[in-house]
């Protein structure tokens, strides 16, 4: 199917959902007129706190709710209709899947439900299996699959019939930071396929990396959305890293910003990510155990 | 886009995963095991058999063996494997793929009327088996025995099973039905077994409220009526032994009857689940 990059991935507007709570059904609002659009192509980060309304968006868009008011559409067609999840991808949060399963026969019955014809599914079932890395576990049942695979799995599961959104709930949830890198690296590969990834996380130095745009949500209202560079990018404070400055040499660079009325703030030696050091020191594993 | 059509292949994939679930499960296999116990040794409960004809009791035995454990299983079996899927979050994987509502609800009924019909063909058998075994043993010892008749005919007793197996699967779509609106498996469960008594009751109701005259009386067991299957019409059990001649007519029209409700209630459960927030 051909992609139409003019129609969004996603739109959302106006959308609201209110839950009601208890006997005396009280309304709780759990999305509140939430205003979104994500552009085919790009990797989106819906971020917030927990309890923010980011579960209840994605749930919307697949449409397991209904909203209350407001728009949902997915690649123009509304999310109500079963249509459109014909081109959605989806790795719901803590993924359960049935356990009794082997990691092949999941993904080949996720595949039949989306129709896939059953000539040619075997090995589209072994390529996604092959992409997110468990080839050698995939005659093994889900249930001894250890968090970070039942996340690769989940990724195949949700990538066997070549959708064009993948929407992933906390993709590395409970995940070490070795398989949170794999994971990473899969959602890149995802960008550079065509996709479009909706993701939530709670870790935001990936979110960081990996993401075009993030939206933050908090209460259920969208509180602040743009590209992830221009958010956390400071054109306005240049920095200057180099090698081995002595103190007179410091103390030289300082009067020649003081002479020409440039406040110097700060001077400090740049700090390495713990994620990366971590990374660096274990290393990636070739596949399984993340 | 274009549209998505009801796929029956997406409801045998879903109603497989519930027959290999069920399977799984130790409940089944309990249920399983107890009754065709109780069914294969029903010769050491021939002495209760309060006057009636041997073989007459022990196809009563075994019938009531399989109506007890049959409904026990199907309501439990039903309320556990449909959350199941609700807590294991499960169907928050496969209903975000285009899956109609309705193709789960059939999946999930034709998965269950499997297992049903797994117990009630494995019981079937087994019971023959005893009731043949016995019967060829009278005969061998006590040829005056069958002199008035009351030799077991096969499709008698096939005829039965098909019957409870039909009661069963009414049973299921029934209990199916509240499962897609409850917000728990325990109220499924009573809610289930609730069913199962005012089915097996209503008549009683109807009797009593005709007797009694009162308009409101009638319409209230009228709508009883109309609402819960009666689950007497099922149970052609009383025929078996005793020589008579399959009540083919009754059957036809309880199966077409069963099927009714199972029709209605699996359409209902439809209605009721496509709004249901996941």
């Amino acid at each position: 199917m051909s992609a139409d990059t003019s129609v969004p991935a996603v739109e959302l507007r106006g959308l609201t959902k209110d839950f009601s709570v208890g006997l005396r059904g009280v309304k709780l609002r759990a999305v509140d007129a939430l205003d979104l659009r994500v552009e085919a192509g790009q990797i989106f980060g819906l971020l917030g706190p927990n309890g923010s309304g980011k579960s209840t968006t994605i749930k919307l868009l697949l449409g397991l709710l209904e909203p209350t008011r407001g728009t949902c559409r997915v690649f123009g067609e509304s999310s109500a209709r079963v249509e459109s999840r014909r081109e959605v991808g989806y790795l719901p949060e803590s993924p359960y899947f049935y356990r009794y399963l082997t990691g092949r026969e999941l993904v080949n019955f996720y595949g039949r439900i989306c129709g896939l014809a059953r000539r040619g599914l075997a090995e589209r079932v072994a390529e996604v299996i092959a992409w997110v890395g468990l080839t050698t576990a995939a005659d093994r049942r889900v249930g001894t699959y250890s968090k970070g695979m039942l996340q690769r799995i989940g990724l195949a599961q949700a990538l066997v019939h070549d959708p064009r959104l993948v929407i992933l709930d906390e993709p590395t949830a409970g995940v070490d930071p070795v398989g949170a890198a794999a994971i990473s690296e899969l959602i890149l590969q995802l960008k550079a396929r065509g996709k479009t990834v909706l993701m939530t996380s709670h870790l935001l130095g990936q979110i960081e990396d990996v993401c075009d745009r993030v939206a933050i949500m908090d209460r259920g209202r969208l509180i602040l959305e743009g590209a992830v560079r221009d958010l956390v990018g400071r054109p306005d404070r240049p920095a200057i890293a180099t090698e081995k400055l002595g103190a007179e040499d410091l103390a030289a660079l300082r009067a020649w910003f003081a002479a020409r009325g440039l406040p110097c703030e700060e001077s400090a030696a740049p700090r390495l990510r713990l994620d990366r050091i971590f990374l660096e020191r274990v290393g990636p594993r070739p596949e399984g155990p993340a | 886009m274009s549209a998505v059509p009801f796929s029956p292949t997406r409801v045998a994939l879903i109603a497989g995963n519930t027959i290999r679930e069920a399977a799984r499960q130790k409940l089944f296999g309990f249920f399983l095991v107890l009754a065709l116990a109780l069914v294969g040794g029903v010769q050491w409960f021939r002495d209760f058999n309060f006057g009636a004809p041997e073989l007459k009791f022990l196809a009563d035995f075994g019938f009531g063996a399989m109506a007890f454990f049959g409904a026990a299983l199907t309501v439990a079996a039903t309320a556990q494997l449909f959350f199941g899927e609700i807590e294991q979050r499960t169907a928050l994987t496969l209903l975000a793929k285009p899956v109609w509502r309705a193709e789960f609800i059939f999946g999930k009924f034709l998965g269950l009327a499997a297992v049903a019909g797994a117990f009630c063909a494995l019981l079937t058998a087994l019971l023959l088996a005893v009731l043949m075994t016995r019967e060829a043993a009278l005969a061998r010892d006590v040829p005056e025995a069958f002199a008035q008749g009351g030799r077991i005919d096969v499709a008698s007793v096939l005829a039965a099973a098909w019957l409870q197996w039909l009661k069963l699967a009414v049973l299921a779509a029934f209990t199916l039905l509240v499962a897609s609106f409850s917000q728990t498996q325990l109220f499924t469960v009573v809610m289930g077994f609730l069913v199962l008594v005012i089915g097996h009751l209503q008549y009683l109701a109807h009797g009593a409220y005709a007797r009694a005259g009162s308009a409101a009386g009638r319409l209230l067991s009228g709508l009883i009526e109309v609402v819960f299957p009666n689950f007497q019409l099922f149970n052609v059990a009383d025929q078996l032994g005793l020589g008579g001649a399959v009540p083919w007519g009754h059957v036809a029209r309880v199966s077409v009857y069963g099927l009714g409700y199972i029709g209605a209630a699996c359409a209902l459960a439809v209605l009721s689940f496509r709004r249901r927030e996941i």
